[in-house]
């Protein structure tokens, strides 16, 4: 089977991530590209955390502050490259892919050690896959993310090889997941002779921190429930920086857990935390501080992650006249130019947010910019298009009616705490310029998690959400593609059994192409026809919006002048952490 | 007495135990449940969601879990595993209450403290400037939600160039070992809590010892003990205030539980590791064992306090007796 180096094909047409210095360490060699410099070492760097981790066991939860932690003390065999948003070697130095795409074969990292001083190899990668990541019933498992059928082998001590069923255009996205140490978790995995779900129980918030070890930059020292998690320096972190230094820089990480955002703010200002991830809303304050002089700046960045908020019309409302009015196209196109984006930019997010483009990010490569598919706000257009559909106000009180003469009235829900947008402020807005094109609207805020459980169970009529952005569409298929577990707005075309094929004869024709687009994306490999299929589907979404995008909430952070080498280019999203290159000036 | 006290403790528990099935069933009502937020995670297949919730027992008819609930505290003394820390309930109670009671126990003696003196002055020297003065800020207290209250005495201190925004101790001292410096952290800490919890009881108290004082004042047995010719200082404290203070005793009984629960915001502010913080988040990620535990704890606190409240008003006051 003839085999070529994926990697080295990596390396020479996105720009060098890892190069190899005269003494063979592996070194970040993109640092001065970025603007980064070679750091100071020593010191403390203080963050702040929502809420108390549910865990310390990255595969025993779904916890984003959990996560968040994680990012600095284990490692996956991929990381993503800072500046291209590409998948480069972490973990694994190199890898080969057989040329039907289905045998990939890892050469791992030598001198990677745990931070017990146990060494680190390819048996820790198989068992942490067959024994965790694949495990459905580890709580926090990712087998969702792999072909049914997909096999993990050690060929020797630093060389794994991956079988896939399928050549799978996506699959080195999902490799990024944490690996394990096979030392410390043998007694409690399916291997070991415990019950699949005993993984869960391991490295509780109440466990004896020494016994979590990772290969990351961190390590865990100390926690206090609701008040700080501690991490220290791993003083035999594999990774060198671009000038040959020794990472990390810093001496210690710190979390304190703050549950508003008024006490973030407050020991943000105080100088005890460090860096804050902010909103539009806490962005005036802050910034007026930076402008008088406070030692700190107050940062934009356009990230990959970051949930871009929508309007979605529930296609099998309750009320058949909803159902029937929501689920023609021609009444959503009507609709997209009474939605002011530009004034809910402005107002609601105080001008920190861009025009929405697709459900992929701006800066992925997948981005296909459709903003001229947006039109003008022009409430003229929504009326004309409007009556164009029958429906007129026959009764003239200001509401339009259905053909039976019962007006056209529905409820809109919003979040009203979510982390990336003021669900209340943007359904107000929407709600009234509905108002202004004959449409009543009655608002509905409630709490994220009870508007998510409400709209995935097709318990509304039109919404307000956000979905996160990810890289790669694949790794978002459950929400895109009809049918999908996320995809709410139509709920009836969703398969009766688990992952079984969705009713296409509920399907509209677009529905059918996307649907066929993710399913031929995710079993290419290669990256420009998986590229110029999803270009279709993002054309196909502009045209038919499944749902109304309403803006691109950016990044924002303030940080304290006394920190370097700040990244921001991830994004607020947690379990991708850069504090390894972070140091006080 | 001890047969009341006997009897009063015996009710507790078939109380407990409507609490705790009454709220069982409200937790219920919450739409969705604990595992929608595994849906929305990337990650996740339905078939995982399917696993988890037979690990839980979610996929149980209610009363079952509901009676495999009780059996277990009754057999083994425990009360569930919470679902969001893969840890049992007890544990991350006991993690959090030794704060919550710190700063209720202290709070409640700060709100006293403030609160009696001052109705008590606020009676004798009625309709007086002092008792215009301590009814405004009587009035402001109770109109301002403590956590604003919170919000304000943070901002103050930013601008005057301080650190200590929340939270019971420095950065550096938190996870420290105990020392004297630590303790004298903890202290420059710990007024703000107090006050911000606190004032808002004070108010309350203060006005109703200031009511109960006049009413008390006007009663014959205080115009006999005067025109004995005693001093108003001993009709005052002996007479007066003895017998004003009885209905406050059984306030304070109720005030306990009030203060681990009641203080939520202002607790979210002043980022307290505290109960009610995490009451709330749990309420919110439906961790069903965890929030009837809470609940019962509390039901627990309240009916103890209450008990505490009886006895000690026969103690104080010889004209109440239960048997």
């Amino acid at each position: 089977m003839k085999k070529f180096v994926l990697a080295a094909l990596l390396i020479s047409s996105l720009g060098v991530a890892f190069a190899a210095a005269t003494n063979g360490e592996p070194r970040l060699s993109n640092m001065p590209k970025l603007g980064l410099s070679a750091g100071k070492y020593g010191g403390t760097l203080t963050l702040s955390l929502p809420a108390s981790p549910g865990s310390f066991n990255y595969y025993g939860i779904t916890d984003n502050n959990t996560y968040t932690l994680i990012g600095n003390v284990f490692e996956g065999l991929v990381e993503y490259n800072l500046e291209t948003y590409k998948m480069e070697p972490n973990l694994a130095q190199s890898w080969t892919v057989s040329e039907d795409g289905k045998i990939w074969t890892f050469k791992l990292r030598k001198n990677v050690k745990w931070h017990d001083g146990e060494a680190f190899g390819a048996d820790d990668v198989v068992f942490t896959y067959n024994n965790i990541i694949l495990n459905t019933e580890a709580k926090g498992n990712s087998a969702a993310g792999f072909p049914k059928g997909i096999k993990f082998e050690a060929v020797d001590d630093l060389t794994m090889r991956m079988t896939l069923p399928y050549a799978s255009g996506a699959i080195i996205q999902q490799l990024r997941t944490f690996i394990m140490p096979k030392h410390k978790l043998l007694k409690y995995s399916i291997e070991g002779g415990a019950k699949p779900s005993d993984i869960n129980t391991v490295w509780g918030t109440g466990s004896d921190l020494n016994e979590i070890v990772g290969t990351g930059p961190f390590k865990f020292s100390s926690y206090t429930a609701d008040q700080k998690v501690t991490l220290t320096k791993n003083t035999n972190y594999w990774k060198n920086d671009a000038f040959g230094n020794k990472l990390p820089y810093l001496d210690k990480l710190e979390y304190l857990i703050l549950k508003s955002p008024e006490a973030q703010v407050a020991q943000f200002k105080a100088g005890t935390v460090n860096a804050l991830n902010i909103t539009g809303a806490q962005f005036p304050d802050l910034k007026q501080g930076e402008v008088n002089g406070a030692a700190y700046k107050v940062i934009k960045a356009l990230a990959l992650f970051g949930s871009p908020p929508h309007l979605s019309f529930n296609f099998d409302a309750k009320d058949p006249l909803l159902a029937r009015l929501f689920s023609n196209d021609k009444f959503r196109q009507a609709v997209q130019p009474a939605v002011n984006r530009q004034r809910i930019i402005d107002d609601v997010f105080n001008g920190l947010a861009t025009l929405p483009g697709t459900p992929v990010a701006p800066v992925s490569s997948f981005y296909f910019n459709t903003i001229k598919y947006l039109g003008e706000f022009d409430l003229k257009a929504a009326n004309a298009g409007l009556d164009a559909l029958g429906l007129k106000d026959s009764d003239g009180d200001g509401i339009r009616n259905f053909a039976g003469g019962k007006n056209i009235e529905f409820s809109l829900i919003a979040p009203l705490d979510n982390a990336f947008f003021a669900g209340g402020p943007i359904a107000t807005i929407i709600q009234n310029d509905l108002k202004a094109v004959g449409l009543k609207a009655n608002l509905q805020t409630l709490q994220n998690s009870l508007v998510f459980s409400k709209l995935n169970a097709g318990d509304f009529e039109a919404g307000i959400y956000g979905f996160g952005n990810q890289p790669d569409p694949e790794l978002r298929k459950a929400i895109w593609q009809p049918g999908g577990d996320l995809y709410y707005w139509h709920r009836a075309m969703r398969s009766s059994t688990p992952g079984g094929t969705p009713n296409f004869k509920l399907m509209k024709t677009w529905e059918k192409r996307i649907w066929d687009i993710f399913d031929q994306a995710s079993k290419l490999t290669d990256q420009r026809k998986r590229g110029a299929l999803y270009d279709e589907w993002q054309l196909l979404n502009a045209k038919n919006l499944p749902v109304i995008m309403i803006a691109k909430p950016a990044n924002i952070a303030a940080v304290s002048n006394k920190i370097g080498n700040f990244v921001y280019n991830l994004g607020p999203i947690p379990g991708y952490v850069t504090n390894h290159i972070a140091y006080l000036k | 007495m001890f047969n009341f006290i006997l009897k009063r403790t015996l009710v507790i528990f078939p109380t407990l135990l409507a609490v705790s099935f009454i709220a069982f069933f409200v937790i219920q009502l919450q739409p969705g449940s604990f595992l929608d937020s595994y849906l929305e995670d990337p990650r996740f297949s339905q078939e995982t969601v399917t696993r988890i919730q037979e690990q839980l027992g979610l996929d149980k008819p209610l009363i079952v879990q509901y009676g495999l609930w009780v059996w277990g505290i009754v057999t083994r003394g425990d009360f569930g595993q919470s679902f969001t820390a893969n840890r049992p309930v007890a544990g991350l109670i006991g993690e959090r209450m030794f704060w919550t009671v710190e700063i209720a126990a202290l709070a409640l003696i700060f709100s006293w403290l403030i609160a009696i003196p001052i109705g008590i002055l606020t009676a004798v020297r009625r309709n007086g400037v002092v008792d215009g003065l301590a009814s405004f800020l009587g009035y402001a207290g109770l109109a301002i939600p403590d956590f604003l209250l919170g919000l304000l005495l943070i901002a103050l201190i930013l601008s005057l160039n301080g650190k200590n925004v929340g939270g019971l101790f420095s950065n550096e001292y938190i996870d420290a070992p105990w020392s004297f410096s630590k303790l004298l952290d903890h202290l420059a800490h710990l007024w703000l809590p107090i006050i911000v919890i606190g004032v808002n009881h004070v108010a309350s108290l203060q006005r109703q010892m200031r009511a109960n004082m006049l009413d008390v004042l006007n009663q014959d047995y205080v115009r006999t003990a005067r025109s004995k010719g005693l001093q108003e200082r001993i009709v005052i404290y002996r007479h007066a205030v003895r017998n004003a203070i009885n209905p406050l005793i059984s306030i304070a009984g109720l005030s306990f539980a009030e203060l681990t629960s009641g203080s939520l915001i202002a607790a979210t502010v002043l980022g307290l590791p505290t109960i009610g913080p995490f009451l709330y988040d749990s309420i919110k990620a439906k961790d069903q064992y965890v929030v009837i535990t809470l609940l019962l704890l509390s039901s627990l606190v309240l009916m103890i306090g209450n008990l505490l409240a009886d006895v000690l008003l026969a103690i104080v006051d010889p004209r109440i007796r239960y048997e």
